[in-house]
């Protein structure tokens, strides 16, 4: 308890430092939070993010902000996009705030887990009643003179081998969640990620190169299965140590819009250090669950397109509905 | 193996970043603090942390379950009597003879009656004002169903009211199935035209999914039309259904009334009532002069022959 309620605050200090400077013409990622730098297991992706900030004087926080300056909220964040494996940043965009920076809202996401969760519930647990089990309804014995209780079957829920008197039966356990709510915590869960340095955005057609001669021998057919599983679990687990995205930092989750042989067999092979999936298998556990998540940018953007129905209205006007946030995807530099 | 980073590098690049001797002095104290602690935890899952927040969820009262809730031994329906066992009818009035037995039961629920969606003026002004609805354009039943005006599904009509009838400014040509006095008042004065036509809520659901063509004309009637109509229809490319008329004589009545500026006002001949069971006294006789003209001159003959 006291531990969660310690996260919150420095979660909320975290913010605060962040969202105090609304003034500031710098954008939030280019001045990193001192106490986020300084811890010394940062993962590396995330430090050469901020190499690549500008590395200008950070401007003074003004926590306290004159009544007569107009609140000014930060409404584009950049992104960069990374080639992978080298990550090397290929391009800088801004994206929307509200795609990508939203606060940190535990209860939605709360509520978003658990509807997740009712849904996937299988409730195909059954138990037999007295009606079901098989057998003979007839009366065991007579009801009087043996001696022994009364018993009217065999299969009464009292005997061994009856029937359950109140055993499970097949039920639906799926629970309801308003779509806005929902996508909500969709673009909270990216938020949450995007924020701790925990989201990296690839270019389009996120693949793991596999080196050409291991591919030349597999392809010749010179490598058993288990030869060929070995190589590829021990290569990708090295790329991704050597990455600090691997079991020691929280394992991975690649996610890309299909399914890509090197990558998703290469993550089968070596799931103890991630895994890959596909966009239309994800949903906001998964991106909760590991320790950073890698995706291509046109699956962020399908995915964020597909999870904005609280910021794109359902009034029309002159025959068009307005869109959600504009602004997520420019380029800046690159 | 890709390129990476070394630890130490990286940090430094990171420490180059905030030199500000002011933030560090100003802010950091609290904040560094806290972080320092969260260092532990950082590689954790948020999904452990996760919870709805205090008082959104109420825990569901289970009755009768032990002494120890609360509610164990008389669930909390206090002890001995009908209350305590079962329910007592809402009309029980203690032992004296009910209402429902000395009066009996009145009225009726007609599961016939329309129901029409209603719409007021000042509601359908706002529309206008904030342009989601075109008043430039003709304003039909399916304009209106469309831009969510008249609320989700579909209804068996549109009536328009008079609520803030005096904010109606825009001139509008509208077609509705019934309007108030008030209200074509108010839309006339604002130099607007109102039209009432029959719908049904079929018919309303055709129009909005293009299966119908909006109109204020009433079917053709008579051998004349036949052959323009089937001219037209095999003519055009797709099927469209057309719009019923009104069979019930209320509807008739109501849709020929020109005070209601009903789309068969029309028909009606000068000085005619839009009634079907009144006829107007003049015509009316003039109708049964001609037959019992004859009639009575018979009758004339008759007496002539007779007496």
């Amino acid at each position: 308890m006291a531990g969660k309620g310690l996260k919150s605050l420095s979660e909320a200090m975290r913010g605060l430092s962040l969202a105090s400077q609304p003034c500031s013409r710098i954008l939030p990622l280019a001045r990193p939070s001192p106490f986020l730098i300084s811890s010394s297991r940062r993962s590396i992706a995330t430090a050469e993010a901020s190499t690549f900030a500008p590395s200008t004087p950070a401007p003074v926080p003004n926590i306290t902000r004159s009544v007569t300056e107009p609140w000014q909220p930060t409404t584009e964040i950049p992104l960069t996009i990374y080639s992978f494996p080298s990550l090397e940043p290929r391009r800088l965009e801004t994206w929307s705030s509200k795609h990508l920076y939203l606060p940190l809202r535990r209860d939605i996401l709360h509520l978003a887990v658990v509807y997740e969760g009712d849904k996937t519930r299988q409730g195909t647990a059954l138990a037999k009643t007295r009606w079901e089990v098989h057998g003979s309804h007839k009366k065991l014995f007579k009801q009087k003179g043996t001696g022994r209780a009364r018993r009217g079957s065999k299969q009464s829920p009292l005997l061994r081998g009856g029937g359950k008197a109140h055993g499970p039966r097949p039920r639906d356990f799926s629970t309801k969640l308003n779509r806005k709510v929902y996508d909500l915590a969709w673009r909270t869960a990216l938020s949450y990620r995007y924020r701790r340095g925990e989201l990296i955005v690839t270019e389009d057609g996120l693949e793991l190169p596999l080196p050409d001669d291991f591919l030349q021998l597999a392809e010749v057919g010179a490598l058993a299965r288990e030869l060929e599983d070995g190589f590829v679990k021990k290569y990708v687990g090295e790329v991704l140590q050597g990455l600090e995205w691997g079991k020691e930092n929280g394992r991975t989750t690649f996610i890309t819009g299909d399914r890509r042989p090197n990558l998703f067999t290469g993550m089968e092979a070596a799931g103890e250090n991630g895994r890959a999936m596909l966009l239309e298998d994800v949903d906001v556990k998964d991106l909760l669950e590991t320790g950073r998540l890698v995706i291509e940018r046109s699956a962020l953007k399908e995915m964020i397109k597909e999870h904005q129905s609280d910021l794109v209205s359902n009034v029309v006007i002159n025959g068009k509905r307005a869109a959600g946030p504009a602004g997520s995807g420019k380029v800046l530099v690159g | 193996m890709p390129p990476r980073l070394p630890l130490a590098q990286a940090a430094q690049v990171a420490r180059c970043c905030r030199v500000s001797p002011l933030e560090t002095t100003s802010t950091t104290s609290l904040t560094s603090l806290f972080a320092a602690l969260s260092v532990q935890t950082r590689s954790a899952s948020i999904l452990a942390n996760l919870s709805d927040n205090r008082g959104a969820y109420h825990k569901r009262i289970r009755v009768g379950r032990g002494p120890s809730s609360g509610y164990g031994k008389t669930s909390g329906r206090g002890t001995k009597g009908q209350k305590a066992r079962s329910t007592i009818n809402p009309w029980f009035q203690g032992g004296q003879t009910p209402l429902i037995i000395s009066h009996g039961r009145k009225g009726f629920v007609n599961h016939l009656a329309p129901v029409m969606s209603e719409l007021n003026l000042d509601r359908l002004q706002e529309f206008i004002d904030a342009r989601r609805i075109d008043a430039t354009k003709p304003i039909t039943p399916r304009e209106l169903i469309l831009s969510g005006v008249l609320g989700k599904g579909f209804k068996d009509g549109i009536k328009l009211l008079a609520r803030g009838k005096t904010s109606i400014k825009t001139p509008i040509n509208i077609l509705v199935s019934r309007a108030s006095a008030a209200a074509i008042e108010a839309i006339e004065a604002a130099g607007g035209k109102i039209t009432t036509r029959y719908y049904t809520k079929e018919s309303l659901r055709r129009l909005v999914y293009g299966k119908s063509v909006s109109t204020d004309k009433p079917l053709p009637v008579g051998p004349e039309h036949v052959e323009a109509v089937l001219e037209e229809a095999r003519a055009a490319k797709k099927h469209y259904y057309r719009l019923p008329d009104p069979t019930s004589r209320w509807d008739i009545e109501y849709y020929r009334d020109p005070a209601h500026r009903g789309y068969l006002s029309h028909m009606l001949k000068p000085g005619e009532s839009p009634s079907l069971y009144f006829k107007v006294p003049g015509e009316k006789a003039a109708f049964v002069k001609k037959s019992k003209g004859k009639k009575t001159t018979d009758a004339a003959d008759l007496e002539e022959k007779l007496f």
